[in-house]
């Protein structure tokens, strides 16, 4: 059962006709809730109104109050205060905790007052964001701190058991009890690997469902840390979603631009998600493709509506809206993909077109045509002198430069390079990524690591995205059962495969969000990721390429504590030899 | 997921021989009227709230009886019963009824911005009131988009007829030349060729669907400011409406102490939204509560 029915039949279940309720919220449970349901979904369930339940809220005492919050002492102290004093703050409370409630809570609960007018009580094992079809998020930006951080972490134990138990909640959900893998090296990788296996034995016990079928038997799921992998979080995509995401402010998945409508001239906030079929679409495509295909399907639906536009563009489309209103959702929906791929090419034909083949070249080590690259500073220098580059490009330059060289560089090289790029403020970045197990300076820290071996690749791609994210060729290499057991060990020896079982001939999967179909829950073996320190898009973008290839026989998944943009991620890495803000 | 009301109780039942502070003498039920008077105004608000809901419902279901009113024109099922009305008198009813939500849209936002204005923007009955305005404009703008649907296919379904109509007698019209014929309104375009049964039964077909096709344009025409308006409302409220994070995060932070008192509601004069909004009857059942 996929997060969207879980959350809304919680919401269900309590329903009743003629009465409204309140839906009460912490941070984490909001993020959940907002990332399967909408607004119009919970009301049609019966709710009026979602509080924030870490903000004070004035009583709406005629009405009964469902809470859906984490099992966590702010939370739980939250909710025994809403019935503490004389009046209670709502007539009634149903709770749903999003995972185990632990005993010393559970009791406190049990004494105070508010279990008088407790009518229910359940704990609903959903502890991540469903963040797409093929992608999930456990919603802590600080994770790469807490694992990372120059400091020692002293609740680093108690963070990989919650984590653990987090993506135990997602195999559960799935109905999946995969073979747990981890990439040898990082000592982190082999903890999380085994509580994970714990928890997910414990999970089991009380769901036996977990992994039925033959084809289940195959899942996998692979703990891999970021550093394994530092070149695609700092690589300039072109693909739709990574380069907006990286060129353009968007907070939130929020969109926002200037526009013309029916009205007079104003933002238009646009949510990019799922429920835009156009964005789905359109996410993974290169930007070069992308204004072409939504010209393309903008003249299609004019000429299907009969209105008439030579040159269906971004002026005409406010005339049509006004003339046929009745096409608002489509017309904005264009207009909104327009005004994104034009912001795109703006921010990208500024200077980042040569500053794309320099990554390129440096990240495959070789020209578009293939030639080997003889000298790497030649062609950094200048974009380090350039005064209008700005000091994260640079940044992202100078790494990908040190990866080049495979074995780090000197202290003096990487002490010119700063001064010539004048990022003296924001050098910690590149020496930080040596807590993540990167070879950054020659004959120092992590001297022996090196980036894998990459697989071959023959398909045809744009010369300034030859670069695909290492985890690709560890989902195929997965897929194909050649992923290498030294390196990528059991934690429990798995079952062995059997190779004459016929191959699933077309498996289905449960989808996170609203069904627009339905599903029929098939079995079919799944490949989930979970990287330590945070996801890039590109990586997002290789479970879907790479499932695609499988012609549907495995689902991919990917996630991680949180989503990635370039910036993100060298935002994160600058703190990582700072002190933690006490307010997080 | 695990039921653990169970467990609760047990918990609840063990600490009742503990002496607590928690526990006073306090019954629920006196609990539950201790507190702060409900909100008249809230009570209103839900109704209304209904109320409309309803008459979108009832709007879907006009929807449903002009696809069968379509489907009967363009099937020449033999002639309705007295009771069934036909495709032109479903539209004018839809088209008023959906005006009519409309105003009661338009006076439910009123509504809430004086509540907003009297008692500040996080008061609950104010940002419940915003809640569902919010999804009935969504709603209302789906069930209009449900009738353009509706006739868009019905008028496809006449062009396509007229098309076999036209091979029937012999005559292969394109796209083009259809599109043109049926926006010219020019219904006497074969009746020089008309000759014979098949032909003039043809003939028949295409003129009836041909008017089929003027009326349901009228229709569409007609509607057109109410769609406009439609359209106005809901770009008004912004793209990420339904984005339940956005709903949530945008409450302001209660700074000072707010204790709702009923002799507030007294101090509203003649002139305010509520009285216009709950007339007589609102009050009656606000004693109830």
């Amino acid at each position: 059962v996929a997060p969207f029915e879980i959350l809304n039949g919680v919401i269900k279940s309590v329903k009743k006709d003629g009465e409204w309720k309140v839906l009460i919220v912490d941070h984490m449970s909001m993020r959940i809730l907002s990332s399967c349901c909408k607004m119009s979904d919970i009301l049609a369930e019966g709710v009026t109104i979602v509080e924030d339940i870490n903000k004070r809220r004035e009583p709406i005492s005629s009405l009964e109050a469902i809470y859906l919050i984490s099992p966590v002492e702010k939370s739980v102290h939250a909710l025994i205060n809403d019935f503490k004093d004389a009046a209670f703050t709502y007539k009634a409370a149903h709770i749903f905790f999003t995972d185990t409630c632990p005993d010393g809570l559970f009791t406190e609960i049990g004494r105070a007052r508010v279990a008088k007018v407790i009518k229910t009580l359940k704990e609903i094992n959903v502890a991540f964001l469903p963040y797409e079809a093929q992608v999930f998020s456990l919603d802590d930006p600080n994770s790469l701190y807490s694992f990372y951080s120059s400091k020692p972490n002293k609740d680093k134990d108690k963070m990989i058991e919650n984590l653990a138990e987090q993506i135990a909640t997602l195999c559960d959900t799935l109905k999946e009890y995969p073979a747990i893998r981890y990439r040898k090296g990082p000592e982190d990788n082999a903890r999380l690997a085994d509580e994970v296996y714990q928890r997910l034995t414990a999970h089991k016990a009380d769901n036996p469902s977990m992994g039925e079928g033959a084809d289940k038997a195959r899942s996998q799921l692979l703990i891999v840390d970021r550093g394994f992998d530092p070149i695609s979080p700092i690589l300039h995509e072109l693909t739709f979603q990574a380069m907006a995401y990286d060129l353009l402010d968007i907070k939130q998945d929020i969109y926002t631009y200037q526009t013309t409508g029916i009205g007079n001239s104003n933002d238009r906030e646009v949510l990019l998600d799922e429920d835009d079929e156009l964005w789905v679409q359109l996410r993974h495509m290169h930007i070069a493709d992308v204004t072409k295909k939504v010209t393309e399907l903008l003249r299609t639906f004019c000429e299907s509506k009969r209105m008439c536009t030579d040159n269906a563009n971004l002026k005409d489309l406010s005339q049509m809206l006004k003339k046929m209103p009745q096409y608002q959702k489509e017309l904005s929906m264009y207009s909104t993909h327009l005004h994104l791929a034009e912001a795109c090419m703006k921010t990208f034909k500024g200077s980042l077109d040569k500053l794309c083949e320099v990554e390129q070249d440096l990240a495959m080590g070789a020209n578009a045509e293939g030639e080997p690259l003889k000298d790497a500073m030649k062609s950094i220098v200048p974009v380090l002198l350039n005064n209008e580059i700005g000091a994260y490009e640079k940044i992202r330059i100078i790494l990908l430069y040190i990866f080049h060289k495979k074995r780090g560089i000197g202290e003096e090289n990487l002490a010119k390079l700063i001064q010539h790029a004048n990022i003296q403020a924001d050098s910690n970045i590149i020496t930080n990524l040596q807590n993540l197990g990167c070879n950054i300076i020659a004959g120092g820290r992590n001297a022996e690591q090196t980036l894998p071996e990459r697989r071959e690749r023959t398909e045809s791609t744009y010369q300034l995205s030859r670069w695909a994210p290492i985890i690709k060729d560890v989902m195929e290499n997965a897929i194909e059962d050649k992923l290498d057991r030294k390196q990528w060990p059991f934690i429990c020896d798995p079952a062995p495969i059997n190779t004459t079982q016929t191959a699933v001939s077309s498996a289905r999967f449960g989808h996170w969000h609203k069904n627009k179909s339905p599903t029929e829950y098939r079995s079919g073996p799944r490949l989930i990721i979970f990287v330590i320190g945070g996801v890039s898009q590109s990586e997002m973008r290789s479970a879907y390429e790479v499932t695609r290839a499988t012609d549907g026989k495995w689902e991919v998944l990917i996630g991680s504590s949180h989503i990635l943009t370039p910036t993100s991620f060298l935002n994160d890495l600058k703190s990582l030899d700072q002190v933690p803000n006490p307010d997080c | 997921m695990r039921d653990r009301l169970r467990h609760l109780h047990q918990v609840q039942s063990d600490s009742e021989g503990l002496s607590s502070v928690e526990h006073d003498h306090l019954s629920v039920h006196e609990a539950a009227t201790a507190s702060s008077p409900p909100d008249p105004y809230l009570y209103g608000v839900l109704q209304e709230a209904q109320q409309i809901r309803l008459e979108i419902q009832q709007i879907q279901n006009e929807i449903s009886e002009l696809k069968d009113a379509n489907y009967q024109a363009l099937n020449k099922i033999s002639h309705p019963a007295e009771t069934e009305r036909d495709s032109n008198a479903i539209g004018v009813a839809i088209k008023h009824r959906g005006e009519a939500v409309l105003q009661r849209l338009h006076m439910m936002s009123a509504l809430r911005a004086e509540l907003e204005a009297r008692r500040g923007s996080s008061d609950p009955t104010e940002r419940i009131a915003q809640t569902q305005y919010q999804c009935l404009s969504n709603a209302l703008r789906e069930v209009m988009i449900s009738y353009n649907d509706t006739e868009m296919s019905h008028r496809e379904a006449c062009k396509q007829q007229i098309q076999r109509q036209m091979e029937v007698v012999g005559r292969e019209v394109g796209e083009e030349d259809l599109e043109e014929m049926m926006e010219s309104g020019e219904l006497n375009v074969f009746s020089t060729q008309v000759e014979g049964k098949t032909a003039r039964s043809a003939f028949l077909q295409t003129e009836s669907r041909q008017k089929e096709v003027l009326e349901l344009e009228k229709r569409i025409e007609g509607i057109q400011e109410l769609f406009l308006d439609v359209a106005v409302l809901t770009e008004e409220q912004g793209g990420a409406v339904e984005n339940i994070q956005k709903s949530v995060q945008n409450t302001e932070v209660i700074i000072q102490d707010a204790v709702v008192q009923l002799d507030r509601a007294t101090t509203f004069d003649k002139s305010n939204p509520f009285k216009k909004l709950f007339c007589c009857c609102s009050f009656d059942h606000c004693k109830i509560l």
